[in-house]
């Protein structure tokens, strides 16, 4: 056991030496996640705002006029008067200048005081992006309500009976965007950085021929494992610590819950991405090919965040798959704990799926090492390690019947895995 | 410019290229298959809400208001006691909004009046706020009305039409993500771009390219020819897959989309390039296009949020992400057929940035190579 933990350690230190000697990486990898989030949190989720809109306005009465002006106090729409007319408006949209034009048709003023007609607005939205379209669309039924709501208190309609709801938001009073944003971001940047460089512990050895020399020290399968995991995982606390102090002190989010339990509940968390990232490793052949996959599952890992959609909309396959998502289970643990002050207990599914990704990601890492890295595609390697195992069950068996099988034990394929 | 030493880079990285089956895939087909993934998530999903709901008042007509609640299939209703029960389901994350319904209701509807309801959300998915907001309001209105059905409906005053401008059936979110997403897949052959280069410095083999009479434009050209074409190979099943698995329309010219795709591709591979030609190892490599293509890619290049032009600083910060102009391009093609006289402006900043780019990686190049 001593044996074991000094072996992992010579070699985590040699992976330190190693990452300190590269200036350039240590610094992107450290101060990057800093300033990557500095950066997009300065600008990202402050909502959608400014979408030029032109406004038609083919009545000029001062009903049409305070129409125009409600539009304009909007923080979502940027109005600016157009006079060329509906096609010539359209023209402009397929520029890519215009997000929404609102037509106000002839006679709209004296409609909307008719209590027999009302007054009909045309709002045609770009949908080629439909979020803009939806928040150009809803925005102008909210202006559209407040002047009905002026109308009849104006003209006096009788307030009917009802239920009049008034919403209060817990954790988040204003409903800003801002922490939902930032803790998604905190968590897909150390997810990149563990995973890119677990990925490539063992591809980038193995590329360069230096695989070879670590096969022939006395370091076992798991030991090999560990100590190449240590390393990424102080560089992922440290990034997570420091990017966690910029999210509550320079973004002031609300640190409710306690930041040693929010630290502790990482370590699965970056765990699982160093199991993703070995086993990454350890099916590549080269370094170019681990980023590839490292690239689609980051992906698949974003799209799944619930960043771009919310869990709940996903169809029920993709919610399915997205169990397999460790942000997603991060996320909960992350705003759980920071936003709304959750303790452990309420937290167990999360953790429990973060801990179920990592071992099982690294329980295939292992395999796969065991199986012999000479082996090439997944069937080879999996017959690799159906047979060693049958090896093993056969020497075990030997050993039982007491016949001298003792030497042939200590022959027995270490992780070389050389094909007999 | 020597053609046959760029020939021969071009054909040194084509073989590259074809003998490995996995890197083969990744340029080729991973774009196809990640756009597939992605695409799924913007299907319309039922967007259920789960909501807590306390009934202080207990008559009939406050179990009425809750059987509405509870019959909407929107909804998933658990029915809970007091506040600290709220409370912890919203610590636990099992509800996203509490209605609670005071003692009293009955009474005030019964005098005429309106009767007050408290909702309490979860402000932290504001998204999922609005939504409940949303359909809370719509039942508490449906529900007045059925209390007043004796009282003559007024006419609605103001009635606004919306209008899509483009796309008028068929799944409007997905239709308009995927042309969006085109240009996010395809930075997955850029990476491969990057590290080729990175590659030859870390195991050496660029020191014997030093040996050669080759010259850095030869080197950086042919590097880039051979990855932006084989990446434009990738654009085939791409296309195929959103035009008729998903059914989006395209109405665009194709050539126009390939000239373009083209002069994208040059763009986002000559930032590769540079990335590569200035690192030491692979892995500096990727932790540097990590930041510069992923999560920019997805953040800032307007494929959800558009950018806000008022911004100047953030406006200045995506337009030297090519993604940003491919995004626009891509959209503007598929969806609404426009031509190059409606989009000049995108065009030539991804012409811009690919010149501007090479030249800093040819550059770059040099230096590091003397």
């Amino acid at each position: 056991m001593i044996d074991s933990l000094h072996r992992i350690w010579s070699l985590v230190v040699k992976e330190l030496l190693q990452l300190s000697r590269d200036k350039l990486l240590l610094g992107f990898v450290i101060l990057g996640p800093l300033f990557e989030l500095a950066l997009m949190g300065g600008m990202v989720g402050g909502g959608i705002n400014n979408l030029p809109t032109a406004v038609i306005d083919m009545d000029r009465t001062s009903s049409s006029r305070a129409l125009t002006a409600r539009l304009e106090r909007t923080d979502e729409l940027l109005v600016r008067h157009y006079d060329g007319g509906v096609d010539g408006a359209r023209a402009q949209m397929q520029r890519g200048e215009l997000a929404a034009i609102v037509v106000i048709p002839p006679g709209y003023g004296a409609a909307l005081v008719d209590a027999g007609r009302g007054a009909v607005v045309q709002v045609i939205v770009d949908d080629s992006n439909y979020v803009v379209a939806a928040v150009a669309t809803s925005t102008s039924m909210d202006v559209a309500s407040d002047v009905v709501r002026d109308l009849t208190a104006h003209y006096g309609y009788v307030n009917r009976a009802g239920i009049d709801m008034r919403f209060i938001a817990r954790f988040n009073a204003d409903l800003d965007d801002r922490p939902r944003s930032i803790t998604a971001m905190l968590g897909l940047i150390i997810f990149q950085v563990t995973l890119v460089i677990a990925a490539q512990s063992f591809t980038r050895e193995r590329e360069l021929g230096t695989l070879e020399q670590l096969r022939i020290t006395p370091l076992g399968r798991v030991e090999l494992i560990v100590g190449k995991a240590v390393p990424t995982l102080l560089i992922g606390l440290v990034d997570g610590l420091l990017m966690i102090g910029v999210v509550a002190l320079w973004f002031e989010v609300p640190m409710r819950g306690s930041l040693p339990l929010l630290m502790l509940l990482t370590v699965p968390f970056i765990l699982s991405q160093i199991g993703w990232g070995t086993l990454i490793s350890l099916v590549s052949h080269t370094q170019q090919q681990s980023v590839l996959f490292v690239f689609a599952l980051a992906m698949l890992e974003v799209a799944c965040s619930g960043f771009i959609v919310p869990a709940s909309d996903m169809p029920a396959v993709m919610r399915f798959v997205s169990n397999a998502s460790s942000v997603q289970h991060y996320l909960v643990i992350l705003r759980g704990v920071m936003l709304r002050g959750a303790a452990l207990g309420v937290l167990w599914r999360p953790v429990l799926s973060l801990a179920a990704i990592g071992l099982g990601s690294m329980g295939v890492a292992w395999l796969r090492l065991r199986a012999g890295l000479d082996t090439d595609s997944v069937g080879q390697w999996l017959r690799a390690a159906f047979r060693l195992a049958a090896e093993r069950r056969q020497q075990r068996r030997a050993a039982r019947a007491g016949s001298r099988v003792e030497n042939k034990r200590k022959q027995s394929p270490e992780w070389t895995g050389e094909p007999a | 410019m020597g053609v046959r030493r760029f020939l021969s880079i071009l054909v040194k990285e084509y073989r590259h290229i074809l003998r490995e089956p996995r890197t083969l895939w990744m340029v080729f087909l991973s774009p196809a298959f990640v756009l597939l993934a992605l695409s799924a998530l913007f299907t319309s999903g039922s967007g259920r809400i789960d909501l807590a709901v306390w009934d202080h008042d207990r008559t009939t007509l406050s179990r009425r208001f809750t059987d509405v609640l509870g019959s909407d299939a929107d909804f998933s209703v658990t029915y809970v006691m007091d506040y600290a029960e709220i409370d912890a389901l919203l610590v636990a994350q099992r509800i996203d909004a509490a209605v609670v319904i005071p003692a009293g209701f009955a009474d005030a509807v019964q005098r005429g009046g309106a009767a007050p309801v408290q909702v309490v959300l979860d402000g932290i998915d504001t998204s999922l706020a609005h939504q409940a907001t949303g359909s809370l309001l719509a039942h508490a209105a449906d529900f007045g009305f059925t209390l007043n059905q004796q009282l003559s409906s007024i006419s609605q005053p103001l009635r606004i039409a919306s209008q899509p401008a483009y796309l008028t059936d068929g799944d409007a979110a997905r239709n308009s993500m995927i042309p969006g997403l085109i240009p996010i897949v395809f930075s997955l052959p850029a990476m491969a771009a990057a590290l080729a280069l990175a590659r030859e410095r870390e195991t050496g083999s660029l020191e014997s390219l030093v040996a050669t009479p080759l010259r850095g434009f030869e080197y950086v050209m042919g590097k880039l020819v051979a990855y932006v074409t084989a990446s434009l190979v990738g654009l085939l099943p791409v296309w195929l897959e959103a035009r008729f698995l998903f059914d989006v329309p395209f109405h665009g010219s194709i050539p126009l989309l390939i000239l373009l795709t083209i002069a994208f591709l040059m763009a986002s591979l000559a930032q590769a390039v540079l990335i590569g030609s200035v690192v030491r190892s692979q892995q500096t490599a990727t932790v540097i296009a990590l930041f510069v293509f992923f999560v920019p890619g997805f953040f800032l290049a307007g494929l959800i949020d558009p950018i806000d032009m008022t911004d100047t600083f953030s406006t200045l910060l995506s337009s030297m992400l090519p993604i940003t102009h491919f995004v626009i391009i891509s959209r503007a093609l598929f969806i609404k057929g426009a031509a190059l006289a409606d989009m000049w402006r995108p065009a030539l900043a991804l012409v811009g940035l690919s010149t501007a780019w090479v030249g800093l990686g040819v550059l770059s190049f040099k230096k590091r190579m003397g």
